[in-house]
């Protein structure tokens, strides 16, 4: 079978994708390709269908289709190679992919590989619910692509669980186009999503959060018919005498998202335990030479902004590899201390300004995020209100990297 | 008058405690920007909010093309032009900017296609 020959291989076509193989050919890569397994570009942006991407790096609100949109006529015009309807079976350490789609299966060589294969949501399993398995049992991903692209309605009263943002949003959606959401419930005693779409969504219309409470039983045989809920107390059990039956036809579940790494694994890619993702160093290169990460894939984001800024560093990065078969080592090890939950990236050269991306264990309010190398204190910056729904991100200047040692932490300080 | 209002315009979410009386914003505080300022002024004398949704489409690769307000329209409006919405159909192809309804309701503002919609092959 032919091996085709290729500089950068880009595994995925949503926000990351495009944007790293944008980047790649940019920085001079000749031969990109961009390999979707779905039918079109632009990914989870094409069922986005609300607005507020691109505040961050356009300086406007947009939609997730008009968002793609500009990154699919770049890729276009930057001639970047795209392969739809295209998956990816394997991939080796050699980055030798295996291809398969209607023609066949086929063999691809890449000089360098960028993983942005995103995330999926997690599910029912993933929670373990009791109850019988009726229909009426969706996650929140899957009811924004049967409503937003299919024209198919999920019911007419949607329990949500979870109040991550996609829930948040397709509550509001739900609730223009009709259908009842008497509640969202969230087992956690803060909200999971950002607290513009709390406001936004679900204080607009009147839909109660209800924290620290969860699903505990769902009834119904063939349809869902209701579902228990209960508060959950500090240490994790049932408050007794909290449970209340909730009538729905539908249960509507947005309980977080896994970062998709089948390849990677596969390719022999050290993972984070935290993230799900690939570790990597501040070029985006995982642990294995001349493979990259970058978007949902390497770490969960909530702003597809950054997913964008964060791919083009990778596309880069992956463009400079193919051209000159290696980058510089970075073993600056980065790591989470008091209150940060994880850092990106884990390792640094030391020679370059990072940009770095962290989560908060907990939410709090006045804080500081303080990188420290030994007693030395490399840069600090104060934050008015910290959430582990708000991704924290702020560049450190490479002057700041001078005389620090092999490590640095992050930490939260009052 | 005093309050406190959570800026939706950038997921910074502002909570900014302000202070007005009938026809003009005093004081606010806690704000970073100058866009919270604004949002806080709109939602105490015209709150407003960009209404995004779907309309079907006829010989479309897809049945729906999404769309929103522009620019926003009253936040008591919403429900009258989803609504309006649900007996619309457009013909694709459908492009990113093509105003699908023109004035609606008469609030002043359009409603415009967001995604790009070609013809069923």
């Amino acid at each position: 079978m032919r091996t085709e020959e290729v500089d950068v291989a880009v595994i995925g076509g949503g926000p990351a994708g495009l944007a790293a193989a944008v980047a790649a050919r940019k920085a001079g890569a000749q031969n990109v390709v961009l390999i979707e397994r779905g039918e079109q570009l632009g990914g989870i942006l094409n069922q986005c269908i609300h607005d507020g991407f691109g505040t961050k790096n356009m300086g406007k609100a947009l939609t997730g289709p008009e968002y793609a949109q500009i990154y699919i006529d770049q890729a276009s015009a930057a001639g970047v190679t795209c392969h739809l309807n295209t998956m990816v079976l394997n991939l080796t350490p050699e980055r030798e992919l295996t291809l398969c789609s209607k023609e066949g299966v086929r063999h691809v060589r890449a000089k360098s590989v960028v993983l942005t294969m995103g995330c999926r949501e997690r599910t029912r399993g993933a929670i373990g619910i009791p109850g019988y398995r009726p229909a009426g049992v969706f996650t929140a991903g899957v009811v924004q692509y049967y409503m937003n692209i299919r024209n198919l309605s999920v019911g007419r009263r949607v329990v949500v669980l979870g109040s991550g943002d996609v829930g948040l949003i397709m509550a509001r959606r739900l609730t223009l186009e009709g259908a009842q959401v008497p509640c969202v419930a969230e087992i956690l005693p803060y909200p999971s999503g950002l607290m513009r779409n709390v406001v936004q969504c679900l204080e607009d219309f009147g839909i109660p959060l209800y924290l620290s409470t969860t699903v505990i039983e769902i009834h119904g045989r063939d349809r869902i018919t209701g579902v228990t809920l209960a508060k959950i107390g500090p240490r994790g059990g049932v408050v007794p005498g909290s449970q209340r039956l909730v009538e729905c036809d539908t249960l509507m579940l947005s309980v977080g998202l896994i970062a998709e790494n089948e390849l990677a694994k596969k390719a022999g890619v050290a993972l984070s335990p935290i993230t799900g993702g690939p570790i990597v160093d501040d070029h985006f290169q995982t642990s294995v030479p001349g493979i990259f990460s970058a978007g949902n894939a390497l770490q969960v984001h909530d702003l597809v902004d950054y997913v964008s800024l964060e791919s083009e560093k990778a596309g880069l990065s992956a463009a400079k590899y193919a051209d000159a078969g290696k980058l510089r080592v970075a073993n600056i090890k980065v790591t989470p201390g008091r209150g940060i939950r994880y850092v990106v990236p884990q390792y640094i050269g030391g020679d370059e300004s990072v940009d770095f991306s962290m989560r908060v264990e907990a939410p709090d309010l006045d804080r500081s995020v303080v990188f420290r190398s030994g007693s030395q204190t490399v840069r600090k910056m104060k934050e008015n209100v910290v959430a582990p729904s708000s991704m924290i991100r702020f560049r450190v200047r490479s002057e700041r990297f001078q005389k620090i040692g092999s490590e640095l932490t992050v930490e939260l300080e009052a | 008058m005093k309050g406190q209002f959570t800026c939706v315009v950038c997921p910074t979410s502002c909570v900014v405690h302000a202070e007005w009386n009938e026809t003009e914003l005093q004081s606010t505080d806690h704000a970073q920007c100058k866009l919270a300022c604004d949002y806080v002024r709109g939602e105490i004398f015209d709150p407003r909010r960009t209404v995004t949704s779907t309309v079907r489409v006829d010989d479309g690769d897809l049945p729906l093309v999404s769309v929103k307000t522009d620019p926003p329209v009253p936040k008591a409006t919403m429900f009258e032009v989803m609504q309006h919405l649900a007996h619309v159909v457009v013909k694709a192809p459908v492009n990113i900017g093509d105003i699908i309804v023109a004035n609606v309701l008469g609030t002043g503002s359009n409603i415009v296609a967001t995604k790009k919609i070609v013809l069923k092959v």
